[in-house]
Order: C-alpha cells, then sequence, then structure tokens
C-alpha cells in the first residue's frame, strides 16, 4: 500500500545500495529482518515504529530508519557504511516520507553520542538522559516558542503547584486532587494530556476538566502540549494497558518538565494522587521524584506532593473503574465517581449499549 | 502570499538544502540557517533566500534552512517549492520571480 502511495520514493538504485520504503504491514518477513539488523547495531525495536526506510546490499540490509507516528526511532547504518553520508539521506528521505502523510513536527531519538550527527539532519536537541538517550526535534523554536507562550501566563506567588491529567473521564478523583493542590498553593496549572488517542477525546476530556475545575480560585486550565505526556515525549504511556513501562520515556518527559516547562511558569511543586492500580502511573510517580527531585539538574527541584487517592466506599476512584461502568451500563455507580457533566457527556456520546467500547487508557 | 500550514522541499544529500516553512508568530517572518559553508557563504545565502521570500511577498511566518552546500539556483528554487506548497499551492505569475 505504501508502495503505491509513495511511489516515487519506492526501490531506486544509487550504487550498489537499493534503497525503499516499507512497512511491516506489506511486508511480513520485515520485521525480523529489522530487529536482527537493530541488535547488530545495539539497538532495540520499538513497538510504535510502523514504517521504514530501508537500505539494501546485495539484498543485504545494511541501513534503515524508521517512523511511528510523528518520531523517527532505530536510525542504524551498518559499520561498513559509515561515513558515507548515508544517514543524511536516510533523514531526508523519512522527513519527505513524514511530509507526505501530513507530519511536519518531527520528534527524532537517539544515542547522545549521535546528536551531533543529527544536528547536520534538520535536527535541535531538546533533552538529553545522560549517557542513555537524547531527544531531537526538527525545529529550531518549538520548545521555545511553547515556553513563551506560557511564560505569558505566569503568576505571581512562592507557591506554584502544578497536576498533569488525562482525565478519561474526568472524575470527583480529578476535582478533589486540584481542590487539595490549589488549597496548598498561591497559583496552581492543570495541564491536560493533549494527545488524542484517549477513549474520550481532548476536546471533550479538557472541556470537562474546565467545567470541573470552573470555580476553583487561582487556578489555570492549560491546553495539552506534544511536550508533555505526549506520544513523542512518552510513548508508552499510551500502551499502559499492555503494561508496558519505559525508564527513558518517562525520563525525557520529567526532564523536560522540570527543565522548560516549570521554569517558564515558575511552577515550584507537582501534584499527584497516590496510585492504587496502574502500574504504569505508578511508576510514574517515583520516577517523577527521581527527576523532578533527586537528579542533579541546572534547572531548580520540582517538589512532587502525593495525595492520597479520593475514595468512594472505600475505594479510590479511577477513571478506568468509570469506564468500566461505561461498558456495564451502570450509570447508577458512575454518578458516585464523575461529576453531572461526565455523566451527561458520556450518556450522549460514548454509551452505546448494544456494543463493547475499547478501554482505552486512564 | 500567506503561509497556511507547514510544508517541506528538498533533500539533505550534498549540493542541495532542505527548506521547512511554518506558521509563525503573528507579524513575525523567523528564518534560521543552518549551513555547511556558513562561514564562507552565510551572507549570500540569507540574501539569496531574503530576494526570494521578497518576490513572493512573504511576510509572516517560520523558515528553517538545513543547507549542504547548495548553489543560489537550488536555494531559490527549494524555497520557492516549500512556500508555495505552505500556501497552498496559488496560482503564480513566474515571469515576475
Amino acid at each position: 500500500m505504501i508502495q503505491d502511495t509513495y511511489s516515487e520514493y519506492s526501490s531506486f538504485t544509487s550504487g550498489d545500495l537499493d534503497w525503499a520504503i516499507e512497512s511491516f504491514g506489506d511486508n511480513p518477513k520485515l520485521q525480523p529482518e529489522i530487529t536482527e539488523f537493530l541488535q547488530s547495531c545495539d539497538l532495540e525495536l520499538d513497538g510504535n515504529l510502523a514504517d521504514f526506510v530501508t537500505v539494501r546490499s546485495a539484498k543485504k540490509l545494511v541501513a534503515c530508519a524508521g517512523m511511528g507516528e510523528n518520531v523517527i526511532k532505530c536510525v542504524a547504518v551498518s559499520p561498513t557504511l559509515r561515513g558515507q553520508n548515508i544517514t543524511l539521506r536516510l533523514i531526508s528521505d523519512v522527513t519527505n516520507l513524514a511530509a507526505d502523510m501530513g507530519r511536519y513536527q518531527l520528534f527524532l531519538y537517539t544515542k547522545p553520542d549521535n546528536v551531533e550527527t543529527f544536528s547536520r539532519c534538520g535536527f535541535y536537541p531538546l533533552v538529553e538522559m545522560s549517557g542513555v538517550i537524547a531527544l531531537m526535534e526538527n525545529s529550531p523554536v518549538g520548545l521555545s516558542r511553547y515556553c513563551q507562550s506560557l511564560a505569558q501566563q505566569r503568576q505571581p506567588g512562592q507557591t506554584i503547584g502544578s497536576v498533569v491529567m488525562n482525565a478519561n473521564p474526568f472524575t470527583f478523583g480529578h476535582q478533589y486532587l486540584a481542590q487539595q493542590a490549589a488549597d496548598n498553593c498561591d497559583w496552581l496549572h492543570v495541564f491536560v494530556v493533549g494527545e488524542n488517542s484517549s477513549l474520550i477525546t481532548y476536546e471533550d476530556r479538557y472541556a470537562l476538566v474546565c467545567e470541573g475545575l470552573k470555580d476553583l480560585p487561582r487556578t489555570t486550565v492549560h491546553p495539552g502540549s506534544i511536550y508533555m505526556i505526549s506520544k513523542a515525549t512518552f510513548p508508552s504511556y499510551f500502551l499502559k494497558d499492555r503494561g508496558i513501562v519505559d525508564q527513558c520515556h518517562t525520563a525525557l518527559d520529567l526532564i523536560i518538565f522540570r527543565e522548560h516547562v516549570a521554569p517558564a511558569l515558575g511552577i515550584t511543586h507537582r501534584f499527584v494522587g497516590t496510585e492504587p492500580f496502574c502500574p504504569v502511573t505508578r511508576k510514574y510517580n517515583e520516577d517523577m521524584k527521581r527527576w523532578l527531585i533527586h537528579e542533579p539538574s541546572m534547572a531548580p527541584v520540582v517538589t512532587v506532593v502525593e495525595l492520597e487517592r479520593k475514595a468512594q466506599s472505600g475505594t479510590a476512584i479511577s477513571a478506568s473503574e468509570v469506564r468500566r461502568c461505561l461498558r456495564a451500563d451502570n450509570f447508577d455507580h458512575m454518578a458516585e465517581l464523575v461529576p453531572q457533566a461526565t455523566i451527561d457527556l458520556l450518556r450522549a456520546k460514548y454509551f452505546d449499549p448494544g456494543a463493547r467500547v475499547a478501554t482505552g487508557t486512564g | 502570499m500567506k503561509i497556511i500550514k507547514e510544508a517541506v522541499a528538498g533533500t539533505l544529500e550534498s549540493s542541495d538544502l532542505l527548506v521547512k516553512v511554518a506558521p509563525g508568530l503573528p507579524n513575525r517572518l523567523d528564518i534560521h540557517i543552518r549551513s555547511e559553508v556558513i562561514r564562507q557563504f552565510g551572507a549570500r545565502i540569507r540574501s539569496v533566500i531574503d530576494e526570494t521570500l521578497g518576490q513572493l511577498d512573504v511576510t509572516e511566518g517560520d523558515i528553517t534552512i538545513e543547507d549542504k552546500g547548495a548553489l543560489d539556483c537550488a536555494i531559490r528554487a527549494r524555497v520557492q517549492t516549500a512556500v508555495l506548497r505552505a500556501a497552498g499551492n496559488p496560482p503564480i505569475d513566474w515571469e515576475t520571480m
């Protein structure tokens, strides 16, 4: 299918090398081939990748670059071919392929040692987990523009709190967390995860958070951003139903928060609910203390405050429980867990009496 | 010509350049250039880009250039292509270019 749509790129030869655009869907043999090649280059195949630019010499894979959503990863060139600017051509092709798919804002993961190489390919360094992994983007102004727009919403005060929530959907638990946080600081910034890969659409989640927090004084609700728990900064968050936790991703996401987002707004505290159920969220909370507090950094510490989750008849309120209620047509129980606005929206837009509804993430 | 969406043109191969154009901040034209030959030809590259954008009447947007030692004519062509794509391919009088 890809071959049809992107025919201008498909297999052509330059020198002894065959360049092609391939995807796992088209060629079942591709995945094991790429996995093996990446292993020989000390890399692991990432589960989110679907499309590849491949380079073969005498039918043997000698270089590749992977793309999933707007993220480029698993760029590898066989040691025998290094020094021939293969990487430039790989990134050039993958950038044009992405453009054909309507993706222009691109992110790239690589080892910190290779940041310089990709800096010659139109990418600019964002953050780095020292010695392990670096995240780059293809714009010199992306993150700084975002931080400038945040800085315009800076508020005075000693204690500036923050909460990041997916709110899929918004519950009394989210409301309670924000209230407790707001009580403990001079101003509270609430961020709604911007990625549209949860059961409830981003627009609906954002609207319900605004509605649910509208009476909260000294609080700003911010739209989500690609720089905070997005598929670019934290891809495994959106796979958490599968229980995949990736140490590197939580780290990069939190380093961006500490080094860029928090200073822009003068954020001193980040509030989270205790997590009794979801291992990915629990791990994220633990990592938060490491990367926002303990890890040495040029950026000031952001104190992490874990607040006991609000409980309903002995059990902590969770958005996943609400989604279970939705699937089971149990609106009576749901009424104990979420504000009326959430019920109304779920009933009107997401409740399908005849069908099973996909779970999505919390 | 108004930049209404993101677009790219070009490649990163030697003697070419990759041009990325995107809507930027209001009333601002931001041009970022990285070049292998910035020390020898930085000023010249910049003036070719400014001139091309001027002919296309581009006054707002983010223009990001990754240059691999392209000749003036290549720079002009890639910038024109990227801008036209980003402006939604409006009709154009090539005689004036």
